[in-house]
């Protein structure tokens, strides 16, 4: 799966699991910031990161290792699909 | 009063994942109470219970307690034929005690010896009320949601909760169960009260030393008969009439006569409008201690006469899975009623002599039945009783 596939799986997970308006949802790109706080991010909070961990997890059948810190890599929608492209099987 | 169908069932127990691994286990008598691997049990007296054998699907951050009952909830809804804009407006109750107490217990456990843990499921679905969270999310249910906790008690309560919400009118359609994930403090809390028998439970065995712990989840799906019949729904069995009372006796010893457990089995023959005669087959609480199996025995006796009924104890088999106990058992008795065969008491070598029941010792039988009913009885006498009629 390419990073680009992962992020439009990442944008139904939006909608889904953390109920985002649909169109706020399409209207996020690669550049797009996750966390609060972060100028133009869509404003993630520790519990949206919690859900939207559990929904990765789920949908790509992967394991995100709390022990190592994932924060970099929840940083932006184009780290978060690297690194989830990273840990799918054939990468 | 509207009438009250079983229309899907969903069961996660130590004879494996689903409804069919879980009918095949008690058929055929198998026990499946093994060596403990979920907690260490070094330096316990008791060392076995009834672990679920395999791994359940989900994400790891989920609880083991919140997987089960993804497992059980979603096989419940998938059986029961119901597209995702039925579901919506349905109840969801869950019966619940430990939440997520096992993974709490691992982050107490570690930071408490200085290693560095993140504490986020543990916080996060430390409470009872936290299946319900996570169910209500996945699966997109938005009616009425409770959380019952009666202890041993509580999938059966859950299960008679949601009835009545059908009942009256709240809503058509529930998704009604219970669940447990072995947990430290109750291994521990059962075998400091002297609880656990260091082998297989017994239940109704004359020499019985006490219970066996067990893991699992059991959801159902009621519905209104109308309504289940309207959309075409396969229809397992009718929830003819519940009973609930309490002992106000005893934290944690039952009411020595059986008042409470009779008083809770008669109110369900009359909800049904049933005579005790009707009931060819008891699902017992069947713990395998010493105290309840006899005064369950005193209770059923008080209720129809020695020897009217068949009794058997699910818990032989599985050991006893908390709040998932009573929905798991109501499903053996909907099994029950459906196969035409009555699931055996596994491990019963020598009758109790004071127990007036054929307690269907280690073979399964087969015989029609139309009536049956689930007991459970939960710690302080919490009781509740369950009436089954075959479809």
């Amino acid at each position: 799966m390419e990073p680009k596939e992962v992020l439009d799986e990442l944008k139904t997970i939006l909608v889904a699991r953390l109920k985002f308006d649909p169109r706020r949802a399409a209207e996020t790109t690669e550049a797009t910031a996750l966390p609060k706080g972060v100028e133009g991010s869509i404003g993630l909070d520790s519990l949206d990161f919690i859900e939207l961990s559990i929904a990765i997890e789920e949908r790509f059948g992967i394991t995100m290792d709390e022990s190592e810190d994932l924060a970099p890599h929840f940083a932006s929608f184009a780290t978060l699909s690297r690194f989830i492209a990273g840990k799918l099987p054939g990468a | 009063m509207r009438r009250v169908v079983v229309t899907g069932l969903g069961a996660v127990s130590p004879h494996g994942i689903g409804v069919k691994a879980f009918w095949s286990g008690l058929a055929t008598g198998a026990c499946a109470i093994r060596e403990l691997s979920v907690i260490d049990t070094e330096g316990f007296r008791c060392r076995i219970g009834g672990e679920i054998p395999e791994p359940v699907a989900g994400s790891m951050r989920r609880t083991r307690a919140d997987r089960f009952a993804l497992a059980a909830a979603e096989e419940a809804l998938t059986d029961a034929g119901l597209a995702p804009d039925e579901r919506e407006e349905m109840a969801l109750i869950v019966g619940a005690v430990g939440g997520g107490m096992l993974e709490a217990e691992e982050w107490y456990w570690a930071t408490s010896r200085g290693r560095n843990t993140r504490p986020v499921p543990a916080v996060r679905s430390v409470l009872p009320c936290a299946h319900a969270d996570a169910l209500a999310a996945r699966l997109r249910v938005r009616g009425p949601r409770h959380t019952v906790v009666t202890a041993c008690s509580s999938g059966a309560v859950a299960v008679a909760e949601a009835a009545a919400l059908i009942a009256e009118g709240v809503v058509d359609v529930a998704l009604a169960g219970g669940v447990d994930a072995i947990t430290r403090i109750c291994f521990m809390g059962f075998n400091a009260l002297k609880l656990l028998d260091p082998a297989a439970c017994r239940p109704f065995d004359r020499d019985r030393r006490g219970m066996s712990i067990g893991e699992g989840a059991g959801f159902l799906v009621l519905e209104d008969a109308a309504a289940a019949r309207a959309r075409g729904a396969r229809t397992y069995a009718e929830l003819g009439g519940y009973g609930m009372t309490t002992d106000a006796y005893h934290i944690t010893a039952p009411e020595p006569e059986g008042d409470g457990m009779a008083r809770a089995i008669r109110a369900a023959l009359r909800a049904a409008r049933e005579s005790p005669a009707a009931v060819q087959y008891v699902n017992a609480h069947g713990t395998g201690t010493p105290q309840n199996d006899r005064v369950e025995a005193r209770a059923l006796e008080r209720v129809f006469g020695a020897g009217a009924a068949l009794v058997s104890s699910t818990k032989s088999m599985i050991g006893h899975t908390m709040a998932a106990a009573g929905s798991l058992e109501a499903i053996a008795t909907v099994l029950a009623l459906g196969h035409g065969m009555v699931p055996p008491t596994a491990n019963i070598e020598t009758p109790d002599p004071d127990v007036h029941f054929d307690c269907v010792a280690r073979t399964a039988r087969e015989i029609a039945l139309d009536c049956a009913i689930s007991n459970s009885f939960g710690f302080g006498g919490q009781n509740v009783t369950l009436l089954f009629r075959r479809r």
